[in-house]
């Protein structure tokens, strides 16, 4: 039964591939020569005549076969030791073997790149969920009917969103959740005599009071107000903006007709980007060296007590915890901008089928059991600290409860009321870059004028969107 | 004695010498070794200052070295040694033989393979780690798999590049006298090689001891896609993954970096011997 | 300009070289044509499999849409266009260029002078190598992270601690466009001086010593006999150097990767940075391909040149 659904399956999602690839490529050559047009679509043809042999839908199953999962964790971690018992109870409780392979988080495209071309893919990758239009369009992962899923009524309305493609289905089953916050030193806010802020412009009065009345008292100008990991690389400063640029009621891009348009050039954007780059520029209330910094380096400036706000993940806190101090710092939920409500970049982890396996219904229930309550809270890590599941998308389960620590419920609050998942682009990423790019140079040269630059910033999203296929 | 540097700055005496000599040794430490000294001292430290070296920190610490213990990193110390023993003695065996050809011999066709050597230098891997990915799981017409073992990270850096261009350069200014009159005492074609030419080159033999050596300590991408699981990989894998981990602060990637750069030190101060003079002018004069 | 004058002057006092040859029988011939094909044979078939099998595949995928799984796509010169076309590509090439000129000067003036005052064997001497060979033989990844606090952009920062006590700064290093493409040739400088340094050392011990007693006999000054004797010795160094330093500077990326990944503002964007971010952090890797064969193209006309023009100089 599980081979005729994957071959059907398989059909159809071929079927759409070929078409995203020729217009795709025909799209490529429209500056081009004639030539390559004729040969690209000879070879769209070819793709598509072999298509079935090649994708590996029609891989002979065997409801037995080992699974090789493989997670975005460093070998050794507490976090890969959690993945570790995940699979030994996934084992244990449906037969099937399964073997953890922990590939570390930098080289984890190199090393699936190297399966990729060897046509070998894991079983399992448990992934980012921004990774999912990437796998999409290389065609490495199955479509997951939603229905079909055991437990799917219980997984989080958000989560799944995230496992969407931009195609409207699902490519993934969701595993883990999160949504960031701002961790504030407590003892500095109380230093300057300040409450928690209620608007990204208290925020940022607030940050202007940590780095201009030297709230820890060495009687040196050496404080930041806010915390930012605004390098370029892996679209860090875009990752970072998401939810001030949200909160002001902004935006990188928005739906139009069946697609997106950018929307980095309206009106509030603009004024946000304006603000981002007054705390550059005027107030100059970001730790020096921003501009170039990537989160290793925000993480230190954070706990060395350079800094005085963090916007960042609840994976944050155990290390925090021991190097700053439990007592030191608060978690308070980002607050809203003037687009009036508050709101939260919301991210996670996706469970992906990869295509080409021998057991195509283990995939499925590996993927049904780590979304459980019983996976859910193996991820948790509550027992050995190696946490994989930050918020757990199974409404059933309580993760602040089983951890007994209030402040993870910050972010589950903030997840469930505030969270914003990053818009279902076919490949978000190549915008999350091109944006950088953009606020990297307004923040870099305090003379630019934030209209003009937001304006050619949202041509080469609009660019990319055409690229993409993905215009409305 | 008085002619033996170019600039003969070590054989000034007297205190003003000294003095200066001091002052240009403190100054070139400071600048060269100091900030790495700072960092590796911040990495027995708690916490590391983002924003200023401390040379005298508050108190010290093994945390960091007990947690990178935690994560491995002696196993993969010990794969290091294994890959960069055997790696560096085909590698400097593989480039003495190319660049004795490449410098004594004259034939058809040595422009275009010193060429082709450099070649090989120009690509960055990482654009050629798909295709090599492929190629290492399955060796064309020998139909081998190097994927899996510390074999397949050893037998690719055999033949370096920069090595066979150092050993080329070098064995170019060896006198052509001294290897005919060994020829006119009979030897052969090995033994010329062997005992006359190589010998000679003996600061050379250092150099691409020495860079050899941080190469393959320093290898990346073949361990990378070599290794097919944790067991086979190497400290710079460690050390990447151990930056790349939220949970870890800097201070466990300075203790790995530390333990890195330990060996190549050594192995610094081990081959430097090479570079003593003597044999050499001595042999051609003699 | 150096490898030339050091070959002609090096002619003069080399001596006799070559003796006439009388035609060899066949059968020596023979042997003659096969040694060196002997003694290559390991590099050229290791390079074979390990380099030149994955470089001709690479060149192929830049003409590709590479997707592994389902199979690539010949693409023309789309891939090219992609690279050649982005608005940052002649920025790129300049700051690559200048980059390269910059390290490679610095690295081999400040590597000279450094062999030239550290060459000798007395204990203090081996130390004060070892100590400043340090930057060569420690990862990039850490090298990154200790200029990041060199560099700190505040007035507390070291360097600019060090600036102040000569009233100057504080520089905002990294941090500001004006002085960023600077701050990564002087950490190329840093790392690899004390590599050209090593390579001239190597090359000293070799220079013949029985020269230095005769200038000194001729009562030549320390200036002339370097100038005359040392500079022509180190021959070989000046040629691997000079053939290293293209290729090495121009392909500039790690360093530019983990200090700004091309920032400030684009001020740093390498020809590498630009071809990571449009090809391998997008997964495009036919883009990638096509960036770097570009790169491998310049260098490999560069090196041509080169070697035919000292070929003709000969």
């Amino acid at each position: 039964m599980g081979e005729s659904l994957c071959v059907e399956s398989g059909h159809l999602a071929r079927t759409d591939w070929t078409e995203t690839l020729v217009s795709k490529q025909l799209r490529k050559q429209e500056g081009g020569r004639r030539f390559g047009a004729l040969a690209a679509v000879l070879a769209v043809a070819a793709v598509a005549a072999t298509g079935c042999s090649s994708g590996g839908s029609g891989q002979q199953q065997d409801e037995s076969a080992p699974l090789e999962v493989w997670i975005r964790q460093d070998a050794g971690s507490p976090a890969a030791e959690s993945a570790q018992a995940l699979t030994e109870a996934f084992s244990k409780k449906s037969g099937i073997e399964a073997k953890l392979v922990a590939v570390g988080v930098t080289d984890f495209e190199t090393k699936l790149q190297q399966r990729t071309a060897q046509k070998d893919l894991p079983d399992i990758v448990i992934n980012d969920t921004g990774q999912l239009g990437n796998l999409v369009t290389q065609g490495l992962v199955r479509e997951v009917d939603r229905e079909g899923v055991a437990g799917s009524a219980d997984i989080a309305d958000r989560a799944w969103e995230a496992a969407r493609g931009y195609d409207g289905k699902y490519y993934g089953v969701p595993f883990n959740s999160q949504a960031f916050a701002l961790l504030i030193r407590k003892d500095w806010r109380e230093e300057v005599g300040a409450d928690v802020p209620k608007s990204w412009d208290e925020l940022t009065e607030l940050a202007v009071k940590f780095t201009e009345e030297d709230p820890d008292g060495n009687g040196k100008d050496d404080t930041a107000g806010m915390v930012v990991p605004g390098t370029t690389t892996r679209g860090y400063l875009t990752w970072w903006f998401s939810t001030m640029l949200w909160s002001e009621g902004g935006g990188f891009v928005e739906k139009q007709g069946d697609g997106y348009a950018p929307a980095i050039d309206g009106a509030a954007s603009v004024e946000a980007v304006e603000k981002l780059q007054a705390m550059f520029c005027d107030s100059k209330v970001v730790q020096p060296g921003a501009s170039t910094a990537d989160s290793s380096t925000t993480h230190t400036v954070f706990e060395s007590g350079k800094g005085g706000i963090y916007l960042t993940g609840p994976y944050m806190l155990p290390r925090f915890d021991g190097s700053l101090g439990k007592d030191k710092y608060e978690v308070v939920a980002a607050p809203p901008g003037a687009g009036g409500t508050a709101t939260a970049l919301a991210e996670g982890e996706n469970v992906y089928m990869m295509a080409g396996s021998a057991n195509e219904k283990g995939q499925q229930e590996f993927a049904e059991f780590a979304a459980s309550p019983a996976g859910q809270k193996i991820g948790l890590g509550v027992d050995n600290g190696g946490i994989i599941v930050r918020l757990p998308v199974n409404t059933t389960v309580d993760g602040a409860a089983e951890r007994g620590d209030p402040r993870w419920d910050v972010f589950q609050k903030a997840y469930d009321t505030s969270g914003r998942n990053a818009p279902a682009l076919p490949n978000w990423s190549t915008v999350r870059q091109i944006s950088s790019e953009g606020l990297n140079g307004v923040v870099s040269d305090c003379s630019r004028d934030v209209a003009g630059a937001m304006g050619k910033l949202a041509g080469e999203i609009d660019e990319e969107l055409e690229k993409q296929g993905a215009k409305g | 004695m008085r002619n033996d540097t170019a600039l003969g700055l070590q054989e000034a005496r007297g205190p003003w010498a000294r003095v200066l000599r001091f002052v240009l040794y403190t100054v070139l430490f400071a600048v060269f070794a100091g900030p790495l000294l700072a960092l590796m001292i911040g990495a027995f430290t708690p916490t590391v200052d983002p924003t200023q070296f401390t040379l005298l920190p508050d108190r010290l610490s093994l945390d960091n070295l007990e947690r990178a213990i935690d994560r491995n990193v002696l196993d993969y110390l010990l794969n290091s040694f294994l890959v960069v023993g055997g790696g560096l003695a085909l590698q400097v065996l593989v480039s003495v033989f190319a660049g004795y050809a490449l410098a004594r011999k004259r034939f058809r066709g040595s422009a275009v393979v010193l060429v082709l050597v450099l070649a090989t230098m120009m690509l960055p891997e990482e654009v050629l780690a798909v295709p090599l990915s492929v190629l290492l799981a399955d060796l064309p017409v020998l139909h081998v798999s190097l994927v899996g073992s510390l074999v397949g990270m050893i037998v690719p850096v055999a033949a370096w590049g920069f090595s066979i261009l150092v050993m080329t350069e070098f064995m170019k200014e060896i006198p052509k006298e001294l290897e005919e009159s060994a020829r006119l005492d009979g030897a052969g074609e090995l033994r010329v090689f062997w005992q006359v030419v190589l010998p000679l080159c003996r600061p050379a033999l250092g150099v691409i001891g020495i860079f050899g050596f941080t190469m393959i300590w320093d290898q990346y991408m073949l361990p990378l896609l070599v290794a097919t699981d944790p067991a086979q990989y190497t400290l710079p894998l460690a050390l990447r993954s151990l930056r790349s981990d939220d949970q870890v602060g800097i201070g466990v990637l300075l203790v790995g970096a530390f333990l890195a750069m330990l060996p190549s030190v050594l192995a610094f101060l081990a081959l430097q011997r090479s570079f003593i003079r003597g044999l050499t002018s001595g042999a051609v004069k003699g | 300009m150096a490898v030339t004058e050091a070959r002609t002057s090096s002619r003069g006092t080399g001596g006799v070289r070559r003796p006439p040859r009388t035609a060899p029988p066949m059968t020596t011939r023979l042997r003659r044509a096969a040694t060196p094909c002997l003694f290559l044979a390991p590099a050229l078939l290791l390079f074979l499999y390990f380099k030149f099998i994955p470089m001709a595949q690479a060149v192929r995928m830049s003409f590709e849409e590479v997707r592994p799984f389902l199979g690539n796509t010949y693409v023309g010169g789309a891939n090219y266009s992609e690279i050649a076309g982005s608005s940052d590509f002649g920025a790129a090439v300049w700051h690559t260029v200048v980059l390269a000129v910059a390290t490679t000067a610095g690295s081999i003036v400040l590597g000279l002078a450094l062999a030239l005052l550290l060459e000798g064997q007395t204990r203090s001497l081996w130390f004060i190598r070892s100590a400043i060979f340090l930057p060569v033989v420690t990862a990039m990844a850490v090298v990154a992270e200790v200029w990041r606090v060199m560099y700190y952009p505040a007035e507390g920062g070291a360097l600019n601690s060090v600036l102040s006590v000569f009233g100057m700064g504080p520089s905002e290093f990294l941090n500001s466009p004006d002085s960023s493409l600077a701050s990564i040739a002087f950490v190329g400088i840093w790392r690899g001086a004390p590599y050209d340094m090593m390579i001239f050392l190597a090359g000293l011990a070799g220079v013949d010593r029985v020269l230095y007693e005769a200038s000194a006999v001729d009562g030549a000054s320390r200036f002339r006999r370097i100038w005359h004797v040392t500079l022509p010795g180190l021959r070989p160094v000046f040629a691997i150097l000079l053939t290293l330093a293209a290729i090495r500077g121009l392909r500039i990326f790690t360093e530019v990767f983990l200090l700004t990944n091309g920032g400030p503002d684009g001020s740093t964007e390498v020809l590498l940075t630009l071809t990571y971010k449009l090809g391998l952090e997008r997964n495009e890797l036919g883009v990638a391909a096509a960036g770097t064969v570009l790169l491998f193209l310049v260098l490999l006309v560069l090196t041509v040149a080169s070697r035919l023009r000292r070929k003709e100089v000969r």
